[in-house]
């Protein structure tokens, strides 16, 4: 017996596009049909190499095609309009769209209420929360395994833009360091931690588009400190991590390892290699194969998915807030 | 392995700050082993204790570095494998010049700066048709030529493998005609056509689909006795390499970044059929002498 396969349609084909499109054409149970972009040069060779696959410049024409879920690569301060579009069609698509859910916490609520009203799926790409070593690290927390939580040091770090004279000048496109970096250690935060507040008096921004340092308090009194920077040396690679104090002991994560020291002087650490790293299809890395992978799983499910656009919506209201307190110091 | 000597490559990894197995590793090794005589004396000392070829991402840093190799006579020249596009430095470059297309127009620019009247003319082709296995042919043949003026007498280009992130994407979009064409435009330039990927089973069951022939080819894929970047399992990737019979097939990730001992690494290696050549990426030259020499010694054919 053959089931009919979910059609699925890319928006916008940069590095992040030709990603998710290469993993959703792998995915058994789902048929890539369409890719949308406005670059003229990109429609012409995406229209010679792919056979099989529409390949358009508006939105509308995506719309007109039978196209059950859609993922959004396209940058930041797009993401409303498109979104926007899409979930204002009467037969919605589902909708994953890479982080950040939008530009501003105003537009991504808006986003939140016509995600709720279509009933379909919608997840926002947080990648980090399918790296084994943060979920490692959450299961951990769950455990217990240092006790109650007083404190987190969170930092993302590239050299994205180190040496550039005026990095603004091109860093500003891709919608400043807190969304594109930033929002991922955000988001792993309130993942592991709950809401929490930013300390407005504590917010260091001189330069906001690419170095920010923040502090937030949470309602249990958990306080954490941000580091956020596109700018360091010798990150190739770029580098998320948190160091979590809590009662018992401390976890210090990021991509490659956890390692869990405890009050009594016992310690663990795993790396990559023991928490079973292996995916069906290895893409940049196995993180984007398992979003996307669950966001198909989700849908033919008819379940809810994680981050929601409720649940990133959060990160986006941090982040307002760091601009909020920065502009007003 | 093959009943055969196997090709030994060093590879070009921690040279640009690269480690898979953590940051702190990278930061631990310093800035040092990133500067360009630092890291020819590694390479010189892994080939004076058996290492008999270099693999590299093409770039600024490893054409310097392979010009500060000696000049060798034409039977002892080294290996050369070198993998394209060197991903780092041309994300980084879409970055910076705002997005694919800023990148496409500096390329243009610097193929137009080449002076090469072959790749001027690919490329001129490629955008007055917009055909992207044209602009591919003149970013190969810029690449090449780059290579060999940097290698002159110190090697001999083997095969340019085309990155995994190419390869991948090429595989999982079902780019037939792209790989084809690539696979003819080597063979042309008598350059054994390469792919490097991190999903050999997948890679394998494609070519079987497009009557791809393995001979002739050079894979390269991660093997090791822990399953480290062996996608979609450790088993279906050792079921896979049962099938590429005549190719040159380049295992690595063989001490997993780190996580193995060399020593741990060979015994693995040495079962493994098909597989005719091994690379490992060094950072420091008693690491270079240590790897080198164990690797030469526990594989040699009697």
């Amino acid at each position: 017996m053959t089931t009919k396969k979910l059609t699925s349609a890319v928006i916008g084909v940069g590095k992040m596009g030709l990603v998710h499109a290469s993993i959703l054409s792998t995915l058994p149970n789902v048929e890539l049909v369409a890719l949308c972009d406005k670059s003229n040069l990109i429609r012409k060779f995406c229209s010679k190499l792919l056979s099989g696959v529409r390949v358009v410049d508006d939105l509308a024409k995506i719309s007109e095609l039978d196209i059950d879920l859609v993922f959004v690569t396209t940058p930041i301060p797009s993401h409303y309009s498109i979104i926007n579009s899409l979930l204002s069609k009467k037969e919605a698509p589902n909708v994953f769209v890479e982080k950040t859910l939008s530009s501003s916490y105003s537009d991504s609520a808006k986003l939140c209420d016509l995600a709720r009203n279509s009933g379909k799926v919608n997840m926002v790409g947080y990648m980090k929360r399918f790296a084994v070593t943060f979920k490692k690290a959450k299961e951990l927390l769950n455990q217990g395994a240092i006790g109650s939580i007083n404190s987190f040091e969170a930092h993302a770090y590239s050299s994205d833009f180190f040496g550039l004279n005026n990095p603004s000048q091109v860093s500003s496109s891709r919608g400043g360091v807190l969304s594109d970096l930033g929002s991922h250690v955000i988001d792993l935060s309130l993942w592991f931690f709950g809401d929490f507040l930013v300390q407005p008096e504590k917010i260091n921004a001189k330069d906001i588009q690419n170095n920010v340092q923040f502090n937030v308090k949470s309602d249990s009194s958990v306080e954490g400190f941000f580091d956020v920077s596109w700018c360091k040396e010798g990150y190739h690679v770029p580098e998320f991590g948190l160091l979590i104090t809590g009662s018992k002991g401390k976890i210090a994560v990021d991509d490659d390892v956890v390692k869990l020291e405890s009050a009594s002087g016992q310690s663990f650490q795993w790396y990559r290699h023991d928490l079973n790293d292996n995916v069906g299809f290895l893409l940049g890395a196995p993180e984007y194969f398992r979003e996307d992978a669950y966001f198909v799983e989700s849908i033919l499910n008819g379940v809810s998915a994680e981050p929601s656009f409720d649940t990133a919506s959060k990160v986006d209201y941090v982040i307002g807030k760091v601009f909020d307190g920065a502009e007003k110091k | 392995m093959n009943n055969e000597q196997p090709i030994l490559l060093v590879g070009d990894n921690p040279f640009h700050g690269i480690s898979h197995l953590s940051q702190q590793s990278v930061k631990n090794r310093g800035t040092e082993i990133t500067r360009v005589k630092h890291a020819s004396d590694i390479v010189k000392t892994s080939i004076e204790n058996g290492a008999n070829g270099f693999m590299f991402s093409v770039s600024e840093t490893t054409l310097s570095i392979l010009k500060m190799l000696p000049e060798k006579k034409q039977k002892e020249r080294l290996n050369l494998y070198a993998l394209v596009p060197y991903a780092y430095e041309y994300v980084r470059l879409a970055t910076h010049e705002g997005g694919l297309p800023g990148l496409a127009k500096r390329f243009a620019k610097e193929v137009l700066q080449s002076g090469n009247f072959k790749t001027v003319g690919f490329g001129l082709k490629g955008v007055l048709t917009s055909d992207p296995m044209d602009l591919i042919k003149a970013y190969l043949s810029y690449e090449i030529i780059r290579i060999k003026a940097s290698a002159k007498n110190r090697g001999v280009l083997r095969s340019v493998l085309l990155h995994e992130v190419i390869t991948d994407m090429a595989i999982a979009l079902n780019l037939e005609s792209l790989i084809k064409s690539y696979i003819k435009f080597m063979n042309d330039h008598e350059i054994e056509p390469g792919f490097e990927t991190r999903n050999f089973p997948y890679f394998v069951k494609k070519f079987k689909e497009w009557d791809i022939n393995f001979k002739g080819l050079v894979l390269a894929a991660p093997f090791n006795k822990i399953g480290f970047y062996m996608n979609p399992s450790k088993d279906e990737c050792e079921k896979a390499i049962t099938d590429v019979f005549g190719s040159t097939m380049i295992v690595m990730s063989i001490l997993a970044a780190g996580y193995l001992k060399p020593m741990e690494a060979v015994d693995y290696i040495r079962g493994l059929p098909n597989a005719n050549a091994i690379v490992v990426g060094v950072s420091t030259e008693q690491q270079g002498r240590e790897t080198f020499n164990l690797l030469a010694d526990k594989l040699k054919i009697a």
